[in-house]
């Protein structure tokens, strides 16, 4: 066939199922956000507070090492929702620092380099490619998160008294449900801070602040104005009313459980926004 | 080469740096971080003029009165004492009562007559809540309360100015100076210009901290100014003639403190290491766990100095758990002009320290 008779033709031979394809681009960010070094040394000073809790959980359930202490100190030395509650505002905070160190890598090389059109050049569509980015970092997420918290769990209902896990398995199954109501949404915006600014420092720094400057935010409006709805702009506080409802605690005042889920989902969709807006197959270069 | 022509060298360095840091629109995110507390004390100040215009408009009852009022006094005697409320809303509420009856308990609903009457004693707005005819409740709120506003601005100042306004405006504007030069590919311009790479750093940090120092320092001053705004009667007048001017002072001071102590740290941090996040997260967590370190370590943090140049201590946050409350340890603060110093003297020494990375520094543009 003469050379100039060549045209495009579309490839139409064999191709693999969608869950494959979408496997290989988690495959490739789970790769890229474990291949840095720090992030290894982050997830082992992680494990920190959570070593720290097993030897608080070994502490209150052997009663023999304070026997001979006040009795205030028997209230204080309990594992119940508040003892999770305080895990779980820990790790949280690691969390957000592990998702802006390695969150940014996951989509802002592919913009910076005019990547992004040879993905969609591929059968994957844009919610494959955010998906994919979500799901590795909500797996990185999860070491920090859920997994050492039901280790906790675990360690709890083995050595307290029999009967324990059946009074508190509510405890063990709020902690996953609001780790994985975290982890979405951290996970979230740190794949909409890395679409939104092309410079993975930037965008890690932007992950850092949209946590940290909200929470500051929301307790500044509380005080100024003497309310309690700041509480709404700030995600952590948000989420804690949720992990409050989830674990059977009390709810923090002026927090219903349909108002913080109602700021979270209001959240979610505005990143969701900035991901649907930034994340273009096409790149207009001026 | 005298010093003072380094020195002039540096200055020029400053001065072409600040324009940029000023006007970069990459940092007018900035201005946002410096200026929310003075904007939101700005409109509280604006609600509370308008919520006392209104009170007063209604008329002022005598604060005696006011503390005579009693539960169990019925409407007449309240409208007697006190006269013609300002506000006076009623309306029925169903309500169920249970009553025994032949060793049976009885639940039925019946119609109660409510009502709410407002009066303003000229600084406190009175609500008065009737059920049946009977005063129930008695809820009073100041709506000008200045000690209550001043420990609100010492909080904020500490918890959101310090630690994260200053804190995340000065990673943004001191990692500018060099990463931001690296990505935007315009570094090597500096350094083929005939200055030492320490004169160079010494202009840009200088260029830094005057930008982040006008925009902090003056954000914290504005919002005083906000905050003591709806008070300049006579309370404020007596602060103002009092403690007022150095408080506001050794705020402006602290703030621009902040801006020299984290300033230095991440300019340093943006020279020694590829990825200034990780320092900046640890840095993070270092200044927030700062109450329960020893205390010989508390002095190793920046937080540490600028505290102990806030003219009030910070209210400890109530929700925190009792254990970790038993962990606390705060240090004893330093007198203000010797955390001056300390301040001064730490970031001298994080800056030989970054001397010694910018000596060391190799462009790399594709590595960014």
């Amino acid at each position: 066939m003469a050379i100039y008779r060549r045209g495009y033709q579309r490839y139409d031979g064999p191709r693999t199922s969608h869950a494959e394809r979408l496997a290989v681009l988690a495959r490739d960010a789970w790769r890229r956000a474990t291949a840095q070094r720090l992030v290894a040394v982050l997830l082992a000073v992680s494990c920190i507070w959570p070593l720290l809790c097993l030897l608080f959980i070994y502490v209150a359930n052997h009663a023999e090492l304070w026997g001979g202490l006040d009795r205030n100190f028997a209230s204080i030395l309990a594992v119940d929702h508040q003892f999770i509650l305080t895990f779980m505002k820990v790790q949280a905070v690691f969390s957000v620092i592990l998702a802006a160190l390695a969150g940014p890598g996951l989509v802002s090389p592919d913009l910076a380099n005019q990547g992004l059109p040879l993905y969609f050049s591929r059968p994957v569509t844009r919610a494959d490619y955010v998906a994919a980015r979500t799901a590795a970092l909500a797996g990185l997420l999860s070491l920090v998160t859920w997994v050492p918290g039901l280790v906790l769990f675990a360690v709890q209902a083995s050595m307290a008294q029999p009967g324990w896990l059946a009074a508190n398995w509510r405890l063990g199954a709020g902690l996953v449900a609001g780790f994985l109501l975290w982890i979405l949404l951290v996970a979230l915006a740190a794949v909409a801070s890395s679409a939104w600014v092309r410079w993975r420092l930037i965008a890690g720094a932007l992950v850092l602040g949209y946590f940290f400057v909200l929470s500051g935010i929301g307790a500044v409006v509380n005080a100024i104005f003497r309310v309690e709805w700041g509480d709404l702009i700030n995600p952590l506080r948000a989420s804690y009313g949720v992990w409050c409802a989830l674990l059977g605690a009390p709810m923090p005042s002026g927090l219903t459980l349909p108002m913080s889920l109602g700021a979270l989902a209001l959240m979610g969709v505005l990143l969701a926004l900035v991901v649907e807006r930034r994340l273009r197959p096409v790149e207009v270069v001026s | 080469m005298t010093a003072r022509f380094r020195l002039r060298q540096a200055w020029i360095i400053a001065r072409l740096e600040v324009r940029r840091l000023f006007l970069s629109r990459r940092g007018l995110w900035v201005y946002g971080l410096a200026m929310l507390p003075a904007a939101l004390f700005l409109i509280h100040g604006i609600d509370v003029q308008y919520r006392l215009g209104q009170s007063r408009r209604g008329g002022i009852v005598q604060p005696a009165v006011v503390e005579a009022l009693q539960t169990g006094m019925t409407e007449q005697q309240v409208i007697e004492m006190a006269g013609k409320p300002q506000e006076d809303r009623q309306w029925t509420r169903r309500k169920w009562e249970e009553r025994v009856e032949g060793g049976r308990k009885i639940s039925e609903q019946r119609v109660a007559p409510a009502r709410r009457m407002i009066y303003f004693d000229g600084s406190r707005r009175v609500l008065l809540f009737f059920e049946d005819g009977l005063l129930r409740d008695i809820n009073k709120y100041q709506i000008l309360n200045f000690p209550e506003d001043r420990e609100v601005f010492a909080a904020i100042f500490q918890y959101y100015y310090l630690r994260l306004a200053v804190f995340f405006g000065c990673l943004g504007v001191f990692l500018n100076l060099f990463r931001g030069e690296m990505m935007d590919k315009t570094l090597h311009f500096w350094l083929l210009a005939p200055a030492r790479r320490g004169v160079l750093l010494a202009g840009k940090f200088l260029a830094g901290w005057m930008a982040a120092t006008a925009i902090f320092a003056g954000g914290a001053l504005l919002a005083f100014a906000a905050m003591l705004w709806p008070h300049m009667g006579a309370e404020g007048q007596a602060y103002w003639q009092g403690p007022g001017p150095m408080h506001a002072f050794r705020y402006a001071l602290a703030a621009a403190a902040g801006c020299a102590g984290y300033g230095s740290l991440f300019l340093a941090a943006s020279l020694w290491v590829r990825n200034p996040i990780i320092p900046a997260a640890v840095l993070l967590v270092w200044e927030a766990a700062r109450s329960f370190l020893p205390s010989l370590l508390q002095k190793l943090t920046v937080l540490y100095y600028l505290e102990s140049l806030c003219p009030v201590p910070a209210p400890l946050d109530p929700e925190m758990p009792a254990l970790l409350r038993l962990l606390l340890a705060p240090a004893e603060p330093l007198d203000p002009w010797l955390a001056s110093a300390g301040i001064v003297l730490f970031s001298a020494v994080v800056l030989r320290a970054a001397v010694a990375g910018v000596r060391r520094l190799q462009i790399n543009y594709s590595t960014d």
